[in-house]
This record gives C-alpha cells, structure tokens and sequence, in this order.
C-alpha cells in the first residue's frame, strides 16, 4: 500500500498488485465471461469484465489508469460479441473506471458491505450507460430498469464482494 | 497542453469517449466494421478457451468418477481402492460412450445425407456480451468455412456464421435476437419466420391470428433464407396467444442451444437434396425428440439476420 498526497491536508491509499496481476485478471475475467457463457444462462447473471474494471478502479486510484483499463476491457468484450458494435461497452467501462478510481479514495472501498452497496450502484451506472449510448446514437430501445437487472445487480453485488476479497491477495505489501 | 491533460483527468476522459462514439459512428453510417480489433480479440481470448475446453472434457471424467460419486465411496470402505479405480475407468468410459454417441449422431446424419457437405466441429466458447448468443467453434477459414453457412446438429437447427477467422468461427445462435430464419409448420406447411427475441425461446413471427397452432407442433425450414435446407427442424411451438396482427408463437428450439460441444458446419449453401423422411405435425415438446426430421429439397432464398 502506498500513500500519495492528493492536496494539502489528505492522503489517498494506493494499492499496488504483483507485476501482470492486472493484465492477467482482466484477461481471466474477459475469458471466463465468454467461457461460462457455454454452460448456461446462470452465468449471464455475472457482469466479470465490469467487476474487475470497478475492483481495480477502486484499489488504484488512478483515474487515467482506471479510465484505460476500463476501456480496453470494454473493447474487448465488444469484440468479442456479433452484436455490438465496438465502443458500446468501451464508452461505458471507461467511465465507470474513471469513476470507480476517481471515488476510490473518497469513501470506504474495503468494507464488504461498503463494497456490495457500491457494485450495485455501479452496476445501473453501468447499465445506464449501456441504454443512453444504445439509444442516442444506436437508435435502439433499450430498457432503463428490469427486475432481471435488478436481480442481476445483486448477484453480481454479491459475487463481487467474494471476488474483491479474492482478488486483495494479489495486492503487494508494502 | 499533454500537461494540462495529465493534471485533469476529465479532460482525457472526453477525449477517449469521443473518440469512442467517433469510432461507433464510423461503424454505424458507413456500416463498416472494425474487423482488426475483432480479429486480435478473438485471437487473444480464443487459445485460452480451447485449453479450458480441452481441460474441462478431460477433467469431466475424473470429476464425476472421483468427486461426484465420493459419498458412495465411503460407504464401502473395504473395498475403496478397487472401487475408486472400476469408477474412475466406469466415468471415463461414459464419458467416451456420450462423446461417441455425439458422434455416432453426427454420423448418421451425415451418411443420411451424402450428397450434403458437412464439417463437425467442436465448440470452443461464446460470446463475453450476456445478452448477445454467439459461439466460437474450432473450424475457419481453412476449413473452407464461409459467411451465413448453417450450423446444424442431428436435433436441428442452431444458427449460422457471421465471422470466420483462420481457425475459429462465431456463430449467431437462432435465439439472438439479430438472428431470423425462414421457418414453417411441418403439417400445414404455414410460413413464418423464427426470429430471435434475447430470451432462450425464439418467435415465430409474421403468423395470421386465423391460422391454428397447436403447442407440440413442429417447425421446420422453409429453405428461404438461402441458409438452411428445407424441413430441417427448427423446433416444437411452446405456445401461441393471439397478437395484433400476427400471433406471438414462443418456439422451443430442437437443438439444445445451451448444451452445445458438438455442431455440423453445412459447407455448401447450394442446392441439397434431403430424402424425405415422415412428418410428424405434433411432436413431443422436449428438445431431443421435438419434431420432424430432415426432408425434400433444400434450399435457397436469402437473408435471416443482419448479415
């Protein structure tokens, strides 16, 4: 853990990771979503790509680091699907990377249920995104909120807590 | 300038979502698309699926020999060892049984229609977008794998390919909802098309609300989408409500769109003569025994799907 001076009187905490920890999980991430994606609709309820973009967001606050690692998952996910077309998940990742990093060292991101409340808001934020980019320049009818959303906005809430406290063992002690 | 940018974060993050939704209207007016980016993603993400399913079939085995079975193990203690070795070799044997049985079905389709140019091919993963149904499977460009040809199993129908790469092609599966295929009933031979709706189920579409339809009723191609052959099966109807104007027919897919490993890529998309075997108008509403089988002359029509 590192402290950096972010203004005169506050210091934010900064968390590094083992060399490639970052590259790797992304990478994990974009993959087990494409490959569980095979054996069933369960897992359709788990958003990981946007997990990982809001755990290291969170834990490195580095806004322009946060925004670029969000981006490129999203671009790659959008790759990855026939569907959309590239940047639809690149503009909203972006943002929530920006965001998540930029709040990371304003409020508690460590407490679970701190962590829990915050992925599910930042999964509407996300979903929210998605739906304005679809319909403003895509054209399309999207849909604000549905109960499937909000379920899958608490099962991935509570995935990503199990997988931020999975994921701290690969912060490096300072 | 490069300062200022670095100083306010804000700033930089405008710039890389303009140049995003710059990139999008690209795509979008000119309908082009950015198939560079898709090629080093799929390239990317694609050898790594193929070790997990290579991985997964191997460990599916040992899984259910040695893991799955543990409590009636240890209920035979003195036997354990000798146990534990007879189930492992059972599991494994299973496991070879189903893939064969995968095969044997692929076979069988395949001597039934010789004068049809198949291709198996294995599932290797699917999209990382939740709400797109797309696969990758292990065959491509040097498979002779092209744009919009089928992708069938012996159950019926499971979509087409919209990206072929060297060795890996996606395929749209007829539940997306970019998917759509010219569809009719085996019985009264009534048109439609089967179109996807984002949900498991399909739809059958652009039916009359005059037109009767009977839950367990079979769907078949109509073989004018210039994809798929005539009467393969597409699927049972699940229900039908009346609809303005056309009725809203839910379609519970022959093929198991969710259990997918092995698939037959149609290689031609000419002309393919299928005998004609009986046609069942009501079929049993479960996916492997939904419908009718493959039938007369196939194909040719175009466009099920946005490409």
């Amino acid at each position: 853990m590192l402290n950096i001076s972010d203004g005169p009187d506050r210091n934010i905490e900064v968390h590094k990771f083992y060399s490639g920890a970052v590259f790797g999980v992304s990478l994990l991430a974009l993959v087990f979503q494409a490959f569980l994606h095979k054996y069933g609709r369960w897992s359709e309820l788990i958003d990981l790509p946007l997990l990982v973009t809001i755990y290291f967001g969170f834990s490195r606050r580095n806004a322009i680091s946060g925004m670029f690692l969000g981006g490129t998952i999203g671009i790659v996910q959008d790759a990855l699907s026939h569907d959309n077309p590239i940047g639809m998940y690149g503009i909203a990742k972006t943002i929530v990377g920006y965001v998540a990093s930029s709040i990371g060292g304003r409020i508690d991101t460590e407490h679970p249920v701190s962590r829990f409340g915050l992925i599910f808001l930042f999964f509407h934020f996300h979903q929210a995104i998605l739906v304005i980019t679809q319909r403003v320049l895509l054209n399309h009818s999207a849909r604000f909120f549905s109960w499937q959303q909000l379920v899958d906005s608490l099962v991935t809430a509570a995935f990503g807590v199990l997988l931020f406290a999975l994921l701290d063992r690969l912060r490096r002690s300072s | 300038m490069i300062d200022l940018i670095f100083r306010r974060p804000i700033f930089l993050l405008a710039i890389v979502v303009m140049a995003q939704v710059m990139l999008l209207a690209y795509q979008i007016k000119g309908d082009h698309d950015v198939r560079l980016i898709r090629y080093w993603a799929v390239a990317l993400v694609t050898p790594i699926e193929r070790v997990g399913s290579w991985s997964m079939s191997k460990m599916g085995g040992a899984w259910s020999g040695y893991v799955g079975l543990h409590n009636a193990r240890s209920e035979n203690n003195n036997m354990r060892s000798e146990l534990d070795q007879l189930r492992i070799r059972n599991a494994e044997l299973s496991s070879r049984a189903a893939e064969a049985e995968r095969l044997e079905a692929i076979l069988n389709f395949r001597n039934a229609h010789p004068e049809a140019q198949l291709l198996a091919a294995q599932v290797i993963g699917s999209s990382a977008d939740p709400a797109s149904h797309t696969l990758f499977i292990n065959r491509g460009e040097h498979d002779r794998l092209k744009l919009n040809m089928g992708v069938i199993t012996s159950e019926g129908i499971v979509g087409k390919i919209v990206e072929v790469l060297p060795d890996t092609a996606q395929v749209l599966l007829i539940n997306d909802k970019d998917s759509g295929v010219g569809a009719m009933f085996a019985a009264s031979r009534t048109h439609g098309v089967v179109k996807g709706s984002g949900d498991p189920e399909p739809h059958m579409e652009y039916v009359v609300n005059d037109e009767k339809v009977t839950e367990g009723e079979a769907i078949v191609t109509s073989g004018e989408d210039h994809i798929f052959p005539k009467d393969l099966p597409v699927g049972t109807v699940r229900g039908a409500t009346p609809g303005n104007p056309f009725q809203v027919i839910r379609v519970l897919p022959a093929a198991r769109l969710d259990r997918l490993e092995d698939v037959i890529v149609l290689l031609t998309q000419q002309q393919v003569v299928f005998p004609k075997p009986a046609v069942t108008a009501v079929a049993s509403p479960t996916p492997q025994t939904a419908s009718t089988t493959p039938g007369t002359t196939a194909t040719t029509a175009n466009s099920a799907g946005p490409h």
